[in-house]
């Protein structure tokens, strides 16, 4: 074929990369071994017909979630086609397994059980429970049903502000929510922790039964240091005053609060990491290869 | 030479830290957890304060009594978190209490009945479902669930788990709401989990039962707040699991080790890894250090 | 009206129940009844999210761009899991209602979409989130510099936790008796204060701040001040 210089250029496809022969080749050895492995299984003399089918399917997951953990380890050398393949089947795995539960855990039993009751104990939920308000139940239901239906016009090509009435109701449940619980847990409940006592004592009773106070030094300390910290950090987020000067020297305590409450969560972080690393290696080690 | 040549034909040892390919620190990581795994390299454990505050909370309820279990984390953070939920459930196994188990995560219900079948069964096959343990399941809802449980149990959950009413279930028979289980205990990822528990359960009951919690490291910074008042004990991560494992071997050992042991499994290969952490850090710092024009312009 | 008008009154009612119910005994019934209505059109997004999936990658396959093959996988994989999952194919049947055909649990390990959890996703999850250590490790060497103090109280605190965490705590200053005058000074307890003390302190006022932010955008929206969630059409 030419070129638009109207050159005649070759073509001839490209030579396969060393790296994808290194990777088909791995693949077919680890697929031979795959099936070696499952034959050996099915074979089990003394196992019985269900068994043997029930540890096929097992040593099939086992090798073929070890290869999918490889292949999503194998980013870490380079982007590759095994990763993308990884990657584009656990999106569409997580997409549906998400769209199945939401089915059966929530439409079915919070949605068509209210709709028709006698259709869903009978097909699905035999142990549903016959509701006291059939009519309000109905009723009631259609609200989002209706909803729900004008939530899926979001995939029109026209029309599109239907579906902004039940998004509207969404965000409107949520903010409502949030605002009680943000407020209960997040400033209320944070705000009357906080208030510990600065000069805190120790409680004690001697052989004769008096009570005894005695000043708490770690105690106070603690008590201090967290009425002190929690200021000085939200000193820090206040932006809206400059600075400078006593509110300046209380923003920069507040950044040193910060910085230790980083380096904190920084350690802890890295163990939260390590753990779920060393769990797939674990299973890499222990349940695919069977060594360790 | 000028300092800028000198920066960057950096030479030797820095030059190397300069120029390191990350593809060398991924394989030094790699290693730093896959030889201790291989070497089966323990430690011993020492329990610390939270740890044995948790376990002296079960330890306080009476045996017979009736606790809840909520299994609030997912696929993703079970390697800290399933340690802990199987220590539990074994630990409270072994003090004959029963269990109801929960979930405010969807994919919690699936990390239950794996304590179920790999805890609860094999090593107490004398419990008998809907007799010494239910499993309601998933609850949509977050904090709303809560808030029901406490005030209505059954309105929450008409069914368990398996679609059985609940008024057919013994354990589970004159059940109204919180105040009947004398522990609560929230093995939580994040949002909801145990500071809702904390929050809506015990907030609504102070003095009905008792709260403890297991959490990951990152979100453990918003539970220390409620301890020891709201949370009589906190498992702080995969150490806290390897301490409460410790604690609950040493008084209930279990007939398979490598299954209530696995927080300590995981506390080897988190020595080296941690070295390996601070020695990268060192060593950046080094090159920067070393790296920066001697005496000129910064 | 239908375009503004009665989403901001949805929003505003919506809203305003919620609130209501948590500080009105009989508007309880209310805020449990919206809560189930919430949760219905959640799972529904779900189901919208899967349609937006479908057409995405549907587009890319029918125009062929570049990656479509990845495209095709996703759409198959899910159609699988979709089909497996919603006619629970291979469920195993409810032991106390063998007749009722969908019945069983389509969790359970010995189905195709148990499996396919167990084996598929459950593995893949975790290992991009393991993916993540790496990335902290090349981070930690790359671009933690110790470069003014706020960077050095953020890396010694990290290498005290990092190091009270492990063995190395204990090997370190395990030696100091736990009942002397220097208990202090062993990585275990400077681990617990900091945790305890410091970063409770520290974490309270962001959650503080957090709720404050999280408060003022939920009343802009429910005011009817904020209306970014309108369609521009």
């Amino acid at each position: 074929m030419n070129d638009q210089a109207g050159n005649e250029t070759t073509d001839r496809r490209p030579a396969p990369r060393r790296h994808t022969l290194l990777w088909i080749s791995l693949a077919a050895l680890g697929v031979s071994i795959c099936v070696l492995r499952v034959a050996a299984a099915a074979q089990t003399g003394d196992a019985s017909a269900a068994e043997a089918a029930r540890s096929l399917w097992q040593t099939v997951g086992i090798w073929v979630a070890a290869l999918m953990t490889l292949g999503i380890f194998s980013f870490l050398f380079k982007d590759n086609p095994l990763y993308k393949v990884c990657e584009s089947i656990l999106i569409g795995v997580s997409a549906a397994y998400w769209m199945v539960y939401a089915f059966w855990s929530t439409l079915v039993p919070q949605l068509f059980a209210k709709l028709s009751p006698t259709l869903v104990r009978e097909h699905v939920m035999p142990s549903l429970a016959i509701s006291a308000t059939p009519t309000q139940d109905f009723l009631l239901s259609l609200v989002p049903l209706v909803l729900g239906g004008m939530l899926l016009w979001r995939l029109a090509p026209k029309g599109q502000w239907i579906s902004v009435w039940p998004i509207a109701m969404i965000i409107g449940v949520t903010a409502g929510l949030r605002i009680t619980s943000a407020l209960e847990s997040d400033f209320l409940a944070q705000i009357a922790a906080t208030m510990k006592p600065l000069v805190a004592f120790t409680s004690s009773v001697d052989a004769a039964g008096v009570e005894i106070r005695s000043f708490d030094f770690w105690g106070s300390v603690s008590g201090v240091v967290g009425v002190v910290g929690v200021l000085s950090v939200l000193t820090y987020f206040l932006f809206s005053v400059e600075h400078k000067g006593a509110v300046g020297k209380t923003a920069r305590l507040g950044i040193w609060f910060l910085m230790i409450t980083f380096g904190g969560a920084f350690g802890l972080t890295v163990m939260g990491r390590i753990t779920l690393l060393a769990q797939r290696f674990e299973f890499l080690f222990r349940e695919w290869l069977g060594i360790a | 030479m000028t300092n800028e040549a000198q920066t960057t034909k950096a030479r030797g040892f820095i030059g190397v830290l300069t120029r390191l390919d990350r593809r060398w620190i991924f394989l030094a990581m790699g290693l730093s957890i896959a030889v201790p795994i291989l070497l089966k390299l323990r430690f011993p454990e020492y329990p610390g304060p939270m740890a044995k505050a948790t376990f002296n909370a079960i330890e306080a309820v009476p045996e017979g009594s009736t606790i809840l279990i909520s299994f609030d984390y997912d696929p993703a953070s079970a390697a800290e978190l399933q340690p802990m939920a199987s220590a539990l459930v074994h630990h409270c196994a072994s003090r004959r209490l029963k269990m109801v188990f929960t979930a405010l995560w969807p994919l919690g219900k699936q990390q239950a009945d794996r304590t179920i079948e790999t805890v609860l069964k094999p090593f107490h096959p004398e419990y008998k479902e809907g007799v010494d343990y239910v499993q309601l399941g998933f609850q949509a809802g977050n904090e709303g669930v809560i808030k029901l449980l406490a005030t209505n149990l059954p309105k929450q959950y008409p069914n368990d788990a398996s679609g059985e009413a609940i008024e057919n279930l013994p354990l589970l028979e004159g059940v109204e709401d919180l105040g009947a289980f004398k522990l609560i205990a929230s093995v939580s990822a994040g949002y909801p989990g145990a500071k809702e528990w904390v929050l809506y359960g015990n907030g609504a009951m102070p003095d009905a039962f008792s709260v403890v919690a297991g959490s990951t490291g990152v979100q453990v910074g918003q539970l220390l707040p409620y301890y020891p008042q709201q949370l009589e004990g906190i498992l702080v991560a995969v150490k806290g699991a390897a301490e409460y494992e410790t604690l609950v071997e040493e008084k209930y050992p279990a007939p398979d080790s490598t299954v209530i042991g696995q927080g300590r499994v995981r506390m080897g290969p988190q020595l080296v890894a941690h070295l390996l952490m601070i020695g990268l850090i060192i060593l950046g710092n080094v090159a920067m250090i070393a790296g920066r024009p001697r005496g000129g312009a910064r | 009206m239908m375009q503004r008008t009665i989403p901001i009154a949805i929003l505003c009612l919506s809203g305003t129940i919620m609130v209501a119910a948590y500080f009105l005994s009989f508007a309880q019934s209310w805020g449990e009844t919206v809560t189930t209505w919430f949760n219905i059109l959640a799972a529904v997004a779900l189901v919208l999210g899967a349609g937006n999936l479908i057409a995405v990658n549907l587009e890319k396959i029918s125009s062929q761009r570049a990656g479509w093959g990845y495209a095709a996988i996703t759409l198959g994989s899910f159609a699988f899991m979709l089909v497996v999952g919603l006619l629970k194919v291979g469920a195993v049947p409810d032991p106390k209602h063998p007749g009722v055909a969908f019945a069983g649990s389509y969790e359970s390990a010995a189905s195709p979409f148990g499996w396919m959890y167990e084996y598929v996703m459950s593995p893949l999850t975790a290992t991009m989130f393991a993916m993540l250590a790496f990335y902290v490790a090349s981070a930690a060497f790359r671009a933690f510099r110790a470069k003014n103090v706020e960077s050095i109280l953020l890396l010694g605190t990290a290498f005290i936790v990092l190091l009270a965490q492990t063995a190395a705590g204990m090997f370190l200053t395990g030696w100091i008796p736990e009942d002397s005058a220097f208990a202090f000074l062993r990585l275990d307890h400077i681990k617990t204060g900091i945790m305890n003390h410091v970063q409770t302190a520290g974490m309270r006022a962001i959650m503080i701040g957090i709720a404050l932010g999280i408060v003022a955008m939920s009343l802009r929206l429910i005011l009817g001040i904020d209306r970014s969630y309108l369609s521009k059409n």
